[in-house]
């Protein structure tokens, strides 16, 4: 807890986690703040006018309503594809640094073919396959199977350093099992370093998502920011000036990685006591 | 031999590892689209298949199947089952089939396009996507270090106001910031052109109208890539310099007296390394989204050629466009993992005293 | 002439909040041509910083507070950083530091590290000419000069390391030089190798004067003509080594002496013992002895009475009760 007292007194640290709060209370109460609705309620593209602060889309839908689905669905992406793609990562990267040798090698090379490739590619590659039946949910797993592999990168270099320490060995001569070890001793060593992790992988997975959407191979049930960019760039909206139909977007989208990249960075600032003035 | 030289032996590990990795990613290139058990042909024949007779359909149907490679043959002649309908052959030999067209440099033919083969669309969109994202992401590199390692010496007003703006545009994905661009400059101030890689009216010529058409579609783009690919190196690098800074050698070389511009030199040298490792980790992620910007722009790379292939589920192209970018992204991973091998004495030693990786 | 004057130097750095910790105080001895002074403390006892004062360099965050370092006559004071990186470092104080295997920059080969430095101090001079000297004077040092002064530092032993920062700290014949623990992480063999050339450089006439930092007493007998104990930041005790080592006066010498393992003739029956307690923290404003805290033979008036410098037995001793 001292070190959320230390985060605290970071400027960055605040600022960052109060714009995440910000749209996370956006997310979760904004369907009780305003009204929300997909349905038609005016003309095309209708500038912003009265209650509907933020315009009409092609179809005449209300973009307030549009921006808070749309945050839902990138937040609910960016949380699932986090989780999948730190939990794997993590593993893979604990178990690899930690046994050493062959096992090592092996994961290392699995690794970095995972590093290499773009997942943006394996991305389109699996989506386009799925004609029908792309949802939130898929896409989140998708997108967490592929991008784990930074993760374990970084987490390997961490664990390889840390079973030299004492209380790993002692436990390995106390005859503690790999996994006990891992869960007990690791972890919680590497936890702050995980959670750090942690918020790359959201703030990635909401941009893997935005760009899959943006292609046109986003979800089919739902709207997330990624499809309401995708959206305005079919219609030309971009050409004709209808700034209503992608800046909220664009805006609300920078506004989180920038959020997430800034939590980050003050973390490491505590973290690492060489980074402070 | 090979000990005599241990940056050769460097050269070779590295390329075999990319070899592998290449094996893995054209199998899975092929695979994945199966996944969803689509028939490609079952899409074009929708097309095709109106107003002809069953029998014309029929044959129709045969012809793009052997075309796509999709059934059985044995010398030439397509094998059918008892009710005289073509067998259809298995994923594994329509993966034999593949590489054996892929090596006689025939990636299919393009649905949308038809006839036009696949190779053509690609080669259509290669060259401006490499002269839109070649000199891009090297200058951002380069410019973006240089000024994180300024940052990270020179510290105070400098940092204070050039730290969060540089963190600010290196959390924008590169599309994000076109479309912002496109908005200012090219709807609201009408400075410049919103999309196409240059005027409408004009064909691809070596003429000095061409170029210049080119050239002034060319800044958008470009500013939308570049911006945000050096803001994200020069928030890493300062972070870098900064840790160097704190180095024994560092503070031998103030001790020495050494000019301060030389001591720059030095923390550069040292912390563009790590700085080129992680350009070769982030690669993939940045070509991705400078692809996706070229979409935006509707500039008539790689990307517009996926966009509108994935739009229109023109399977083959997409495939060889996914080929493509991976093949491209191993490659510039190849140079630079060979460029860190010469630039540090370290690599080097490490294998010379046999050290593993 | 002293060759090297020290005048009630203090120095101070910054913190981060603003606060003054007073690093040095007080620091006066001069050193005449040709002569070796060992210091010698605790960590933390403030010889880094000192070290960085007598080179003349006062960068942010530390700060003079008083006093005065002059070398051959020449004040060091009140001069622009340029000025003390052009004439002062490595022409007139030149310092060989600690840990010495990773001074090296890492991407450099040494001939080029070298090559800078002549090239930082010496206007108009060509880089053959350079290469020359460089090559003449590393062949003083017994190494492979060709090799060492082509490699990168990574193929270099830790001790061709050391000698190539002994050499290139030392290329430009420094009037004085500062040796900051030039062999704690080194095995005793090379150890031996590292004095030795140190000596050798001596006797060449390539410098005169040093200062020799360490911890390791028992060194410092071998090397030093005078030893000077730094503790929080004042010198408590200056004499002659054998003085020093055989016959402290300052309770914090006898102390040290004491706490040492070593096979010293004189020494052997003494049981090496730790001294109890920390060196105070110089944040906070001192009063009186500092040593008072873990002084075995304190006294009252030690907590409240500013001690200064006597000579007792003839050497310098801060202590009113000494003798």
């Amino acid at each position: 807890m001292k070190l959320l007292k230390n985060l605290l007194k970071s400027p960055m640290f605040v600022f960052g986690i109060s714009l995440l709060l910000l749209t996370i209370i956006l997310a979760v109460f904004g369907s009780s703040i305003f009204t929300v609705t997909m349905d038609r309620v005016g003309q095309q593209y209708a500038a912003p006018h009265g209650k509907y602060f933020l315009g009409l889309d092609d179809l005449g839908r209300d973009y307030v309503s549009l921006m808070i689905r749309g945050l839902q669905s990138s937040l609910y992406v960016g949380l699932l594809a986090g989780v999948i793609a730190t939990v794997i990562g993590t593993f893979v990267g604990i178990y690899g640094g930690f046994k050493g040798g062959w096992v090592d090698d092996l994961l290392n090379m699995f690794t970095n073919i995972f590093i290499v490739i773009p997942s943006f590619v394996i991305l389109i590659l699996i989506s386009s396959s799925f004609s029908e039946g792309r949802s939130l949910t898929l896409i989140g797993i998708i997108i967490g199977l592929t991008t784990w592999s930074w993760t374990a990168r970084a987490v390997r270099a961490q664990s390889s350093a840390i079973k030299t320490k004492d209380h790993i060995i002692l436990a390995k001569l106390n005859g503690a099992n790999t996994v006990k070890i891992i869960l007990v001793h690791i972890l919680p060593y590497l936890a702050s370093y995980v959670f750090m992790v942690f918020i790359l992988q959201v703030a990635s997975g909401i941009l893997s998502e935005a760009s899959i959407s943006m292609i046109g191979l986003g979800p089919l049930d739902t709207v997330s920011l990624g499809t309401i960019l995708n959206q305005a760039k079919n219609t030309g909206a971009l050409g004709d000036g209808v700034w209503w139909a992608f800046i909220p977007a664009t805006v609300v989208i920078t506004v989180i990685v920038f959020a997430l990249y800034l939590i980050n960075t003050s973390m490491e600032g505590v973290f690492n006591p060489r980074l402070r003035k | 031999m090979l000990k005599k030289y241990p940056t050769l032996r460097y050269i070779l590990q590295r390329g075999g590892w990319y070899f592998i990795t290449f094996i893995i990613a054209v199998t899975i290139n092929f695979f994945l689209p199966r996944l969803g058990n689509n028939n490609p042909v079952d899409i074009i024949m929708g097309k095709a298949s109106s107003g002809l007779s069953t029998e014309a359909a029929r044959e129709k149907e045969e012809s793009y199947l052997v075309e796509f490679g999709l059934v059985k043959k044995v010398k030439g002649e397509i094998v059918r089952d008892e009710l005289g309908r073509p067998v259809k052959s298995s994923s594994f030999e329509q993966f034999v089939n593949y590489i054996k067209m892929c090596f006689m440099g025939d990636f299919g033919t393009s649905f949308q396009k038809y006839p036009k083969k696949v190779l053509d669309v690609i080669l259509d969109a290669v060259p401006w996507t490499i002269a839109l994202q070649l000199p891009t992401i090297i200058f951002g590199w380069i410019i973006g270090n240089v000024l994180g390692v300024l940052a990270a010496y020179r510290r105070g007003i400098f940092d204070r106001v050039f730290f969060p703006s540089a963190m600010l545009l290196s959390s924008i994905p590169f599309f994000v910031f076109g479309m912002l661009l496109v908005y200012c400059f090219a709807v609201v101030w009408g400075v410049f052109p919103a999309m196409g890689g240059y005027a409408g009216d004009l064909v691809p010529s070596f003429s000095w109208a061409f170029f210049s058409s080119a050239g002034y579609h060319y800044i958008l783009p470009f500013f939308s890539i570049f911006l945000c690919l050096a803001g994200g190196q020069a928030i890493g690098m300062r972070s870098m310099g900064i840790y160097e800074l704190g180095t024994d050698y560092i503070k031998y070389a103030q001790w020495l007296g050494l000019k301060g511009n030389r001591i720059l030199g030095y923390i550069f040298r040292n912390a563009m390394l790590p700085q080129l490792t992680g350009l070769a980790l982030s690669l993939g992620t940045m070509i991705s989204g400078a692809l996706i910007t070229e979409m935006i722009f509707s500039y008539p790379g790689l990307g517009m050629a996926m966009l509108t292939a994935i739009q229109n589920n023109d399977y083959p192209v997409i495939q060889g466009g996914t080929l493509i970018i991976t093949v491209s992204v191993l490659i510039a991973n190849f140079t630079v993992d060979i460029l860190i091998g010469f630039l540090d004495p370290r690599v080097k030693a490490g294998l010379q005293m046999g050290k593993g990786n | 002439m002293a060759i090297f004057e020290v005048d009630n130097l203090s120095l101070h750095y910054l913190t981060r909040f603003g606060k003054k910790v007073h690093s040095v105080t007080g620091v006066s001895f001069t050193m005449e041509k040709g002569e070796i002074l060992g210091i010698a403390g605790e960590s933390g006892c403030g010889k880094s910083t000192l070290v960085n004062g007598l080179m003349g360099l006062f960068i942010p965050p530390l700060y003079p507070t008083a006093g005065d370092v002059r070398v051959a006559g020449e004040s060091l004071m009140n001069r622009s950083p340029e000025d003390i990186r052009q004439n002062v470092l490595c022409r007139k104080v030149s310092m060989i530091p600690q840990g010495a295997f990773n001074a090296l920059n890492p991407t450099r080969k040494v001939k080029d590290i070298a090559a800078d430095v002549m090239a930082a101090h010496m206007k108009g001079i060509d880089r053959k000419e350079i290469y020359e000297r460089l090559n003449q004077r590393f062949d003083l040092f017994g190494m492979d000069t060709k090799r060492v002064l082509n490699s990168f530092p990574v193929t270099l032993t830790a001790g061709e390391r050391q000698r190539s920062v002994i050499g290139i700290s030392t290329l430009l014949n420094p009037q004085m030089v500062i040796a900051d623990e030039p062999t704690s992480a080194l095995d005793v063999t090379t150890q031996k190798v590292v004095i030795k050339m140190i000596f050798d450089l001596l006797d060449k006439g390539i410098f005169s004067t040093m200062i020799f930092i360490t911890h390791e007493l028992p060194l410092l007998r071998h090397v030093a003509d005078n030893i000077a104990i730094m503790y929080a930041g004042q010198f408590v005790e200056v004499g002659t080594a054998d003085q020093i080592v055989f016959d402290p006066r300052h309770p914090y010498t006898k102390a040290l002496m004491g706490a040492m393992l070593s096979a010293e003739p004189g020494q052997k029956q003494k049981k090496p013992t730790a001294i109890e307690g920390a060196p105070p923290n110089l944040a906070n404003e001192q009063k009186g002895c500092r040593f008072a805290e873990r002084c075995p033979c304190v006294k009252d008036s030690c907590h409240t009475n500013e001690q200064e410098i006597r000579m007792v037995a003839g050497r310098q001793v801060r202590c009113e009760y000494a003798e």
